[in-house]
């Protein structure tokens, strides 16, 4: 039995969000000229002819991103509950999701001054 | 049949054939980053399953952590590792086959237990759990609360100290490098513009 309220909304939120791709696709090629040229195959790469091969080694700089966005990641899943029971829980949950948050910050402030964050 | 019990059959319907056919194409596709795609399909239908059983916490949950966080980290993964898997390898070998072997053993055990366990069925509460597990959480929960923020803490201290490598090198100046396992060399940074990604 279901007992949720509200998923009709999201049925039919995700009903047109689905529509969306479809539609813009299905205009697009009613639009489109119908050219077959060479270009129209090739990769499209920021506006510049493309090199090599699409399947490159990304650096492994790009993992310590991924890392450092799964841990605050996981810190939202421990955060919406709070959020959502906000308004019932008082000063004193407020203040111990302060402290949560700044022994994350204190994992934050790591990952910077190690120069995780750095994008070059 | 009321209607929303019909709502609720089809989407079950729909969510089971995406889990059960995204997982077909996690296993059998060839190309890893299109399984990699497929998985984060599967975690979301295991989502809206979760959301069927009245789960919803644990719906966002499995969207956040499972499609968001995990997922992500696999295509990072593969990504990063460079290799191209041989498109005419055999469907029939003796490695799959010992595979199959072993996950249809798990199949029939798991199979089993789900059938043979008196599950005790209540009737589902209209309550927002959310909510709930707020309030639970900076109650008799707070403890846990706190160390699961030491512990994300811990495990962003330990990934940012694996993925570095760094070392404090045990030699004096002059001295040779010592000889270290055999590693993937850094790549210079491509500063070209169409190098740059």
């Amino acid at each position: 039995m279901f007992v949720l309220s509200g998923y009709d909304a999201l049925l039919i939120f995700l009903m047109l969000s689905a529509l969306v791709p479809v539609l813009a696709l299905t205009i697009s090629s009613l639009l489109r000229p119908k050219g077959s040229g060479a270009f129209r195959t090739t990769t499209y790469e920021s506006g510049v002819d493309p090199r090599g091969d699409s399947w490159i080694q990304f650096n492994i700089r790009y993992y310590m991103f991924a890392l450092v966005f799964v841990v605050f990641d996981v810190e939202t899943v421990f955060l919406y509950p709070w959020a959502a029971a906000f308004n019932q829980l008082g000063l004193l949950a407020f203040i111990e999701a302060l402290i949560f948050i700044a022994i994350l910050v204190v994992a934050l402030v790591y990952a910077w001054r190690k120069g995780a964050l750095e994008w070059t | 049949m009321t209607f929303s019990e019909g709502v609720q059959l089809v989407s079950f319907i729909i969510l089971t054939a995406i889990v059960l056919g995204g997982a077909a194409g996690v296993v059998l596709l060839r190309s890893m980053v299109h399984s990699a795609f497929l998985l984060g399909l599967v975690f979301i239908g295991a989502a809206g399953l979760y959301v069927l059983l009245n789960a919803d916490f644990v719906a966002a949950a499995q969207i956040l952590i499972y499609v968001g966080a995990v997922n992500v980290l696999i295509l990072f993964a593969i990504m990063l590792v460079n290799k191209r898997i041989p498109t005419d390898r055999p469907v029939f070998s003796p490695r799959n086959a010992v595979t199959g072997l072993v996950c249809a053993g798990l199949f029939a055990l798991l199979a089993v237990c789900i059938f043979q366990v008196p599950w005790q069925i209540q009737e589902p509460v209209a309550m927002n759990t959310v909510i709930e597990i707020g309030k639970r959480f900076f109650s008799e929960f707070l403890l846990p609360f706190e160390v699961a923020s030491v512990l994300l803490l811990l495990a962003m201290v330990g990934a940012i100290i694996l993925a570095q490598r760094e070392y404090i090198p045990d030699r004096a100046e002059g001295e040779p490098e010592p000889l270290a396992l055999p590693e993937r060399p850094r790549d210079e940074v491509d500063t070209t513009p169409t190098g740059r990604r």
